[in-house]
């Protein structure tokens, strides 16, 4: 049995979907649990072609409901595990998400969002940022990294491993159909090599007599009076407040400089990027901001990015997902908000190019 | 930014417009390029309209998704009217000239328009089944995105396994290639 599946460095070009799988190897996952669902499907046959190879595993379950409630079993056993999932999938599997932020279990979930709402579309969108960050009954003690590359897809899917068992939140790595399914160049590597990786432990099962060598495992997510489940919440919600500095991440352009920021995550934060580039290039006061991780949001640096701006552009594949995450962040800022809203399809650099100038030449209000 | 090749591939499900981007980028890889293909499908696995959009550069591509292609090919008469808008001022549109009924809807913008015989030449002088690579020469003949050689290595790459069964189809496939390329010859696309 092979140990490593990746040594070194390695050029390779490849689907978002197989990246996944690739990565979450290179991390060291042991187990996935998951449902077919397009357009994440191919990171279930990935992973099936390969795990075997390096003595990982694989349970399909027989929904996502149960998918999302095994990979909590397999944490609690101490193994690194994770899902795949997208759309009518993601909501089924905020039940066990719901769960698993009430005790603190440190799943890994990989989101290729798709259109909605219902079955709508196998294609793509970024219409699954509501649910991702804020699905199921409680208050969003989540980690989302939206990335928008397959390098980006490659290293955040390790990174979300070490930052689930860091921090103890379940993590999230929100990327779409198109990220699912194009097909890129990137470079893959071992992270042992490279970086600290968060060993996982068991939850349950420890060693020793419980009460006598160790602590009893005592984990909940339900509690018969109020005040006790306040408690709980209050610690959990101090706990992730504290680690937001540590967790947040942004990338910013020629900020200092423009009168229009545009702002825009995941892949069309690429399409933004381009257009902005030109634009700028061209001698346009105009910038852009984009947020990494939508959980927690990058309010203090997205402030410091819009401080010159005479206004901002919200860029994205939903009507107003990201622009509700952008308006609460920026609460008390006096900067005119436009929008781009075009749900569940994708948007070209051509596109944003084209609105940008109608707004810095001041022919749209 | 370096210059970006766009290639816009549409056609029925099943006529393999994504296998020759699939195969289109993989040459563009083994040229020491940057590559970016992504499909564009409905629900249905058959018979819808199917696009494959491909970029190629020397270096890494921007966004996945573009507006105009620099070459737009067209398969069916729905693919025809498809795809009218990823048609520019400086796009070269190309379509199968045995495709009926779609006068009207050859889009009035673009550089160049190319009517090219490939599905004949596919069924009289080669094999149906490699109609897809046909297209995938005029693609190459049009854009010299990646030589002859890459192109067929990336095909030998991706259907090695049949070639071995049947040496005849690595022989079919190659011609086809070398076919498209001559069909689009002397068309001044440049």
């Amino acid at each position: 049995m092979n140990d490593k599946p990746i040594t070194g460095e390695k050029k390779v070009f490849m689907t978002g979907n197989e990246v996944v799988a690739w990565a979450a190897l290179a991390a060291g996952a042991e187990v996935m649990f998951g449902y077919p669902i397009t357009p994440q499907n191919e990171i279930m046959h990935y992973w099936t072609r390969l795990a075997p190879k390096y003595g990982r595993k694989f349970l399909q379950t027989e929904d996502e409901l149960s998918a999302g409630f095994t990979l909590i079993g397999g944490v609690l056993a101490g193994k690194k595990a994770f899902t795949a999932t997208a759309g009518p999938g993601n909501v089924l599997m905020q039940e066990p998400m719901s769960m698993a932020e009430a005790m603190r279990i440190p799943t890994v979930a990989v989101i290729q969002q798709r259109g909605g709402p219902s079955t709508a579309t196998v294609i793509y969108s970024q219409q699954e940022v509501n649910l991702t960050c804020f699905g199921g009954n409680g208050e969003g003690l989540r980690v989302v990294y939206s990335t928008s590359s397959h390098q980006e897809l490659f290293d955040y899917t390790i990174k979300a491993f070490n930052t689930a068992w860091k921090y103890r939140f379940p993590t999230f790595v929100l990327a779409d159909g198109y990220q699912a399914k194009m097909r890129e160049s990137l470079v893959i590597y071992d992270p042992f090599e490279k970086m600290e990786m968060v060993e996982p432990e068991p939850f349950v099962g420890k060693p020793g007599t419980p009460g006598v060598d160790r602590k009893p495992a005592h984990l909940r997510n339900a509690y018969s009076v109020e005040e006790e489940l306040y408690e709980a919440l209050s610690k959990d919600i101090a706990d992730y407040e504290k680690a937001v500095p540590e967790l947040v991440e942004h990338e910013s352009f020629n900020t200092e400089e423009s009168e229009l920021l545009v702002i825009a995550h995941g892949v069309v934060y690429r399409s933004a990027a381009m257009a902005v580039k030109e634009l700028a290039e061209e001698g346009r006061k105009v910038g852009y901001f984009r947020p990494i991780t939508l959980r927690p949001f990058p309010q203090e640096q997205l402030k410091e990015a819009a401080r010159k701006a005479k206004q901002i552009l919200v860029v994205e594949s939903a009507y107003g997902q990201l622009y509700r995450l952008v308006r609460e962040n920026l609460y008390g800022a006096d900067i005119p908000l436009k929008t781009m809203f075009m749900p569940g399809v994708g948007i070209t650099p051509e596109e944003v190019r084209e609105k940008c100038v109608a707004l810095l030449d001041g022919k749209e209000a | 930014m370096g210059k970006v090749t766009r290639i816009a591939l549409a056609g029925e499900g099943g006529q393999g417009v994504q296998s020759v981007a699939q195969i289109l980028t993989e040459a563009a890889e083994l040229e020491g390029k940057e590559a970016l293909y992504i499909p564009n499908f409905g629900i249905e696995q058959r018979g819808g309209v199917s696009i494959a959009f491909v970029q190629i550069s020397d270096q890494k591509i921007p966004a996945p998704k573009f507006k105009t292609g620099d070459i737009v090919v067209a398969l069916s008469d729905r693919a025809v009217r498809r795809v009218q808008v990823h048609v520019g001022s400086e796009t070269v549109f190309v379509y199968d000239a045995s495709i009926e009924g779609v006068e009207e809807d050859l889009p009035k913008n673009a550089r160049k328009i190319l009517a090219i015989p490939a599905l004949e030449v596919a069924n009289k002088k080669l094999h149906p089944r490699v109609f897809n690579v046909l297209i995938m020469g005029a693609v190459i003949g049009a854009t010299k995105v990646v030589s002859l050689e890459k192109a067929k290595e990336a095909i030998e790459k991706r259907l090695g396994y049949k070639f071995e069964k049947s040496p005849e189809l690595q022989e079919l496939n190659f011609r086809a290639l070398e076919e498209g390329i001559k069909l689009v010859e002397g068309m001044e696309v440049e």
